[in-house]
């Protein structure tokens, strides 16, 4: 093993990592807005999988372009999410930890069955994209370009969430519907409408990671499990609520996975990020930047 | 004969900020006591520590002649600690008598013990009727009355009442002072905090007054009350009180 | 008042026997392998969603881990079995006791960690599992473990002429985690795991040690589930991993009580007798094209009972109006 082999290995942990933080801000962004973990978060990823792979399909447009489109139907979808399951599982009183988990878990369920029952287990892959395939050279080290278009899509998302929540007015509604649902009301805020926004963006930006990564992932009904586990560590990791956690919680997680694939076979990838979820989470509960 | 409760010296912080500052009270067995003072005195801190929630930064605490300061709260329930939360934390799911059963096991394992148990302290409570209501239907009174049985049930030697009265109506408040005076004439000695000073200082045979973290004053309620110190505490201008 | 509660739990007993007498006789009427298969099916899960929900309804620690004891439970059995020869009754009882202690161990560190974290972490340590039985050569890695079965034998609690013996196991088993909460529910135990679901501050404040109470419900919950997996090897003579410690088994063995009545008493057995025959005739009756059918059946039950009755469908039969009232 060279430097060289170690350096490709983090620089492209790196670059997984800035998608992985993409997947999981909005579940962090939802955990922070309303205390609600979405478990259909990898669903979301899916179907925004499925949606790119389709349009490229039967409609041959590339994903870098359909991109847009697929986080603006995520968001409708995460929208919709909120308003016809969600906003009934706040509600519970009894046994209200189990009513939230199980809420959005079932639902994970349904839309794998749906998945598996309208698209069929078969793996796909959207073949002979704009992206796919291509390396590019910089400085000596060779960077996919689908990851790398990938992680500036995911930087600028960054970029532009931070703006959204600080610089405009339904982003300080946003922040201050999380510090206080109750006394934003007062204010004339509905709150199931800054909610149900929040949940759409949410899905939005976990919709524009899944166009990005259905260039080089393979699209399959359970290919949401395995990344909403990964998004659940990271947000954990970062701290539950964190935007930035997110962001950086998703770069440690990149960075762990690559490391770990560079001492233990591939199949055992996943224990590097599990191994330093549970170190994290058991020394500093609220996770690395957490709040809650 | 030895004070119920003593603390000494107790200094609590909370960052920077300093709750309790070498705060030194008793409590003798079978008094009423009332913790009062104005706003951010520092009494639900004292409470607190009491209770066990929070260890002191300094100072310790002696109950029945044992230094529990290291103790945790569960423990201090078994040594005789019994306490009641301002903002009611009932079972929901749980029936009424099912609360009180969970305070009663603490002194047995026997359920037809703890059940009997149970109905008796529901009944001292004037709660029997509601019995296998669930306690999430309770009004608002009855959940306060329920907080104190739970905490009976537990055959406390001391029982810590906070704000047990406070926002009730004259006469469930009324209801509420007979309850405290039957908890005592049981042989049970009651630290109550209140704000309500007119409900409480009748009931109370001593009050310790705290403002900014400080014990000001204690003293039977008739003299507490007409202190200067106190009136300036609670009225303002608090730069005149001093040290 | 006590009478009539104590009435109220020796009826509950009755009942229960005479589900019992009644479920040990279906199978001299029903001979269909295939629907035996599924009765076996129907009482290991309800088996284990009722030791799930000692942990996880009784106490309010939701795990979506559980798949772990589960495997640990049918690996003890098989590895102790297969490489030392012991007779799985007595691997039966390791496996359940070393699950107990890995899950008093892992106690430690997760019962600090908030609801949603705990959640989370639970999903993490069993996939972690997986994926150090996937690897592990000495267990079969992941090609797993064959259990020889040669012919009959109550000794090696293998059967092949008749699904029988598996089915009587299994209904005991049953009975078994049915008893167990039973007893448990009117206990100091099963109110101070109540009084710490509700909230940990008050228990603690009447003298409830949240940390011991947590600590005992997972290792009777993990004993239990790991009994169950011990029997699931020795049904279908073959696991590996991915089969006995899969993400789909946590899910599987909390559905039934989340349907049925989280932390009831009948809730795991009503939803197990309800989601299980259901998924399996969903699956075969819609042929090849009805893959993902039987999740949608239940995702969506799942979600419905969530939103519109999160106290499960126990609360429906009358004579169980008082467990709905919790």
């Amino acid at each position: 093993m060279t430097a060289e082999t170690i350096i490709q290995s983090l620089a492209s942990g790196l670059l997984m990592g800035l998608l992985y933080g993409l997947i999981a801000v909005g579940l962090a962004l939802i955990f922070g807005l309303m205390d609600v973990v979405n478990f259909a978060h990898g669903e979301f990823l899916m179907i925004a999988m499925y949606a790119t792979f389709f349009l490229f399909a039967f409609f041959a447009i590339d994903p870098l372009l359909s991109a847009p489109l697929v986080a603006a139907a995520l968001f409708v979808f995460g929208a919709a999410v909120y308003l016809l399951v969600v906003r009934f599982a706040v509600r519970a009183k009894a046994n209200a930890g189990m009513v939230q988990i199980f809420s959005t878990f079932g639902l994970a369920i349904v839309m794998r069955g749906l998945a598996q029952y309208f698209f069929t287990p078969d793996y796909r892959s959207v073949t002979h994209s704009w992206l796919g395939g291509k390396t590019i050279s910089i400085a000596g080290i060779f960077l996919p370009v689908p990851q790398l278009v990938g992680a500036l899509v995911a930087i600028a998302a960054f970029v532009g969430l931070y703006f959204f929540i600080n610089r405009t007015d339904f982003g300080r509604a946003l922040e201050a519907t999380r510090e206080d649902a109750g006394a934003v009301a007062l204010v004339g805020i509905d709150k199931n409408r800054v909610f149900a926004l929040g949940w759409g963006l949410g899905a939005a930006l976990v919709g524009l990671a899944g166009a990005i990564m259905a260039t080089f992932f393979y699209i399959y009904p359970d290919v949401g499990a395995s990344f909403a586990l990964i998004a659940y560590v990271t947000v954990a990791l970062g701290g539950f609520g964190s935007v930035f956690g997110a962001f950086a919680g998703g770069l440690v997680v990149g960075l762990v996975e690559a490391s770990t694939a560079l001492i233990l076979p591939p199949s055992l990838k996943s224990i590097g990020i599990y191994a330093v979820y549970l170190l994290v989470v058991f020394i500093r509960p609220r996770g690395l930047f957490g709040s809650i | 004969m030895t004070a119920l409760l003593e603390t000494k010296g107790i200094w609590k912080r909370f960052g920077g900020l300093v709750a309790n500052s070498d705060v030194s009270v008793s409590v003798e067995r079978g008094e009423i006591v009332g913790l009062i003072g104005p706003n951010g005195a520092g009494k639900s801190t004292l409470f607190n520590l009491i209770a066990g929630v929070y260890s002191p930064s300094q100072g310790s605490i002696v109950f029945d002649g044992e230094d529990i300061t290291a103790l945790p709260a569960a423990e201090r329930c078994e040594r005789g600690i019994a306490r009641t939360f301002q903002v009611v934390k009932s079972f929901e799911t749980m029936t009424v008598i099912d609360n009180v059963i969970v305070g009663a096991l603490i002194r047995t394992t026997i359920m037809r013990a703890a059940r009997a148990k149970a109905h008796e302290v529901l009944e001292f409570c004037g709660l029997a009727a509601r019995a296998d209501v669930p306690a999430s239907q309770l009004i608002p009174s009855e959940k306060r009355r329920l907080e104190v049985a739970r905490a009976l049930a537990t055959e406390p030697k001391l029982l810590l009442l906070d704000e047990v009265l406070t926002g009730l109506t004259p006469i469930e408040a009324q209801t509420g002072v007979e309850l405290v005076r039957k908890v005592r004439a049981t042989g049970v000695t009651v630290l109550m905090v209140e704000h309500v000073m007119e409900i409480v200082m009748p009931l109370v045979d001593r009050a310790i007054v705290l403002d900014l973290g400080k014990v000001l004053v204690e003293g039977k309620p008739a003299a507490v009350v007409r202190d200067p110190k106190v009136i300036s505490a609670y009225l303002g201008d608090r730069h005149a009180v001093g040290a | 008042m006590d009478s009539a509660f104590a009435q109220r739990r020796r009826r509950d007993l009755v009942v229960a026997a005479i589900f019992a007498a009644i479920a040990a006789t279906v199978p001299l009427f029903v001979k269909d392998v295939y629907v035996q298969n599924i009765m076996v099916l129907t009482l290991m899960y309800a088996a284990l969603s009722q030791s799930w929900n000692i942990l996880s309804g009784y106490c309010g620690q939701i795990s979506l881990g559980h798949a772990l004891y589960f495997g640990l439970g049918a690996y003890t059995t098989a590895l102790l079995f297969t490489k030392f020869g012991v007779l799985p009754w007595f691997g039966m009882i390791g496996g359940g006791l070393i699950s107990a202690v890995i899950a008093m161990a892992l106690g430690y560190p997760c019962f600090r960690l908030r609801g949603h974290y705990f959640v989370i972490a639970t999903i993490v340590i069993a996939e972690t599992a997986l994926l150090l039985f996937q690897n592990w050569d000495w267990a079969g890695a992941a090609l797993g473990i064959d259990i020889p079965v040669r012919g009959d034998s109550w000794l090696k609690f293998q059967f092949v002429r008749s699904k029988l013996p598996y089915f009587y196991f299994a209904l005991a088993l049953a009975c078994v985690a049915w008893l167990v909460t039973w007893w448990l529910e009117d206990s100091k135990w099963g109110y101070w795991w109540r009084a710490v679901k509700d909230n940990p501050d008050a228990a603690e404040s009447l003298g409830v040690v949240v940390f011991n109470s947590k600590m005992g419900a997972a290792a009777v919950s993990a004993f239990l589930t790991a009994i169950g997996g011990s029997f699931y090897a020795q049904f279908v003579s073959y696991i590996d991993p991915e089969s006995v410690m899969g993400f789909q088994f946590s899910l599987l063995m909390a559905l039934p009580a989340v349907l049925g009545g989280i932390g009831t008493l009948w809730g795991p057995v009503l939803g197990a007798v309800i989601l299980i025959p259901l998924t399996e005739l969903t699956r075969s009756f819609i042929g090849g094209s009805g893959r993902g059918v039987d999740l949608i059946v239940y995702g969506t039950l799942i979600v419905l009972i969530s939103l519109a009755r999160p106290q499960g469908l126990v609360g429906l039969f009358s004579f169980r109006r008082k467990e709905a009232a919790r």
